[in-house]
C-alpha cells in the first residue's frame, strides 16, 4: 500500500484535532490517500478521550490559568497532556480493508512501526495491549482509534520529555486508575523516551519514518489547502467550543 | 439523587455512571476512557440503564445493555451493569 507520511505544519490543538475528522473521512471517501501524519504543537494542551467527563480529568482552574488547550477528540481512550517538542503524536489514516478487524490485533500492528523503531534506537519498548506502548520502567504512549464503515484512524502520542510533574497537575489522575498496576506514584507509570536513548526528537520521528518504510510504501507530501481550510472551519464549529469540548 | 458508580475494569477500562432518579432511573449519563463503536451509541447505552426501579437486578442490566447494538471495547455490559447498581445502591 502507498502511505503519504506528512512531516510539517503546526497547528493549535483545535485544528489539530478537527484535521482527525476531516482525514478520517477524507481517506474512507477514497479522496485521499493513505496517511501518516506527524504532529507539531502551539502550545501545551489536553486532549480529552471522547466520552470522558471533562471536570473528572482536567483540573480546569488550573488550565484556564495557564492558557492550557482542552480539547476532545473524536476518539475514545484517556486524557493525556501534551507540550510542544516534548511528546511525539503520529496519526495513521487508513482504508478500512488494510486494517485488522480484530480491535486488539489492530492496536499492536499499527504502533508497530513506532515499537520497531525505537528498539532501533536501543529503547526496551513493546506493546501492551490494548493500546499502550510500554517499557519497563512505566508507559511510553497510548493509542487511540476510531473506526467508520471505511476508514480507520489510529493516533498515538508518546512521551518524549514530558514535564510529568505539570501533567500532574493538570490532569486529575483516579486512584482508580492507578490502583490496579499496583503503582503508588502516577508519575512513575509515564516512561520518557529521551530518559532511555541518547535521540533528539527529531532523530526518533526519523527513524520512525525510516521504519515505517519497511511497512508500506511510503512518499514524502503536504494536507492540501482544501483538507486545511475544512479543519479550520471545523475547528471553529466544534474543536474550539465548550459546546463540545465540555459537553460530558 | 445523584449518584456514580465506578468501574475500573482490570487490564481495562474506567466506566463511571451517574444516575438522577428516587424510585426509578431517570437519567444516566456514561463517562470514561473506554471505546465504543459507534460513539453515538453512548446514548443508547444511557437509554438501556434508564427506566429501570433503582431495585433492579443485575440480569435485567446486563440484558439491556447488551441490547444496544455496538462495540464495547475495554469493557463489556457486565461492567456497566456493576457501576450502574454502585451507583444506585
Amino acid at each position: 500500500m502507498r502511505v503519504r507520511v506528512v512531516d510539517s505544519g503546526t497547528y493549535s490543538e483545535p485544528v489539530q484535532q478537527a484535521i482527525e475528522r476531516v482525514l478520517v473521512d477524507r481517506v474512507a471517501a477514497g479522496e485521499v490517500e493513505p496517511t501518516l501524519r506527524f504532529w507539531y504543537r502551539e502550545t501545551p494542551a489536553v486532549p480529552l478521550g471522547r466520552f470522558q467527563a471533562y471536570d473528572d480529568e482536567v483540573e480546569a482552574d488550573y488550565a484556564d490559568e495557564r492558557g492550557i488547550d482542552v480539547v476532545r477528540r473524536i476518539t475514545g481512550g484517556g486524557a493525556m497532556y501534551v507540550e510542544p517538542g516534548s511528546v511525539i503524536t503520529y496519526s495513521l489514516y487508513l482504508p478500512r480493508s488494510a486494517v485488522s478487524d480484530d480491535v486488539e490485533a489492530s492496536y499492536a500492528e499499527l504502533d508497530q512501526f513506532a515499537i520497531d523503531a525505537l528498539r532501533d534506537l536501543g529503547l526496551d519498548a513493546s506493546h501492551e495491549p490494548l493500546n499502550d506502548i510500554a517499557h519497563p520502567d512505566g508507559k511510553i504512549g497510548g493509542a487511540a482509534q476510531l473506526r467508520t464503515d471505511d476508514a480507520v484512524l489510529h493516533h498515538t502520542t508518546m512521551s518524549y520529555r514530558l514535564d510529568t510533574a505539570e501533567m500532574l497537575r493538570v490532569l486529575r489522575i483516579g486512584e482508580e486508575k492507578v490502583s490496579d498496576k499496583a503503582i503508588q506514584s502516577a508519575e512513575k507509570r509515564v516512561a520518557r523516551i529521551s530518559d532511555h536513548v541518547d535521540a533528539s526528537r527529531r532523530e526518533v520521528v526519523d527513524a520512525m519514518i525510516e521504519a515505517v518504510g519497511d511497512r508500506y510504501d511510503t512518499f514524502e507530501g503536504e494536507l492540501s489547502a482544501a483538507v486545511l481550510a475544512d479543519a479550520r472551519e471545523l475547528a471553529a464549529e466544534r474543536f474550539a467550543t465548550d459546546e463540545w469540548n465540555r459537553k460530558l | 439523587m445523584k449518584r456514580t458508580g465506578t468501574v475500573k475494569v482490570p487490564d481495562g477500562k474506567l466506566v463511571e455512571v451517574t444516575l438522577t432518579g428516587d424510585e426509578r432511573i431517570e437519567s444516566a449519563r456514561v463517562t470514561g476512557d473506554f471505546f465504543l463503536e459507534p460513539p453515538a451509541a453512548r446514548t443508547e447505552l444511557e437509554v438501556a440503564i434508564e427506566g429501570h426501579p433503582v431495585t433492579v437486578d443485575r440480569e435485567t442490566l446486563v440484558e439491556a445493555i447488551a441490547a444496544v447494538d455496538a462495540r464495547l471495547i475495554g469493557f463489556d455490559a457486565g461492567d456497566l451493569a456493576d457501576a450502574t447498581l454502585e451507583a444506585v445502591r
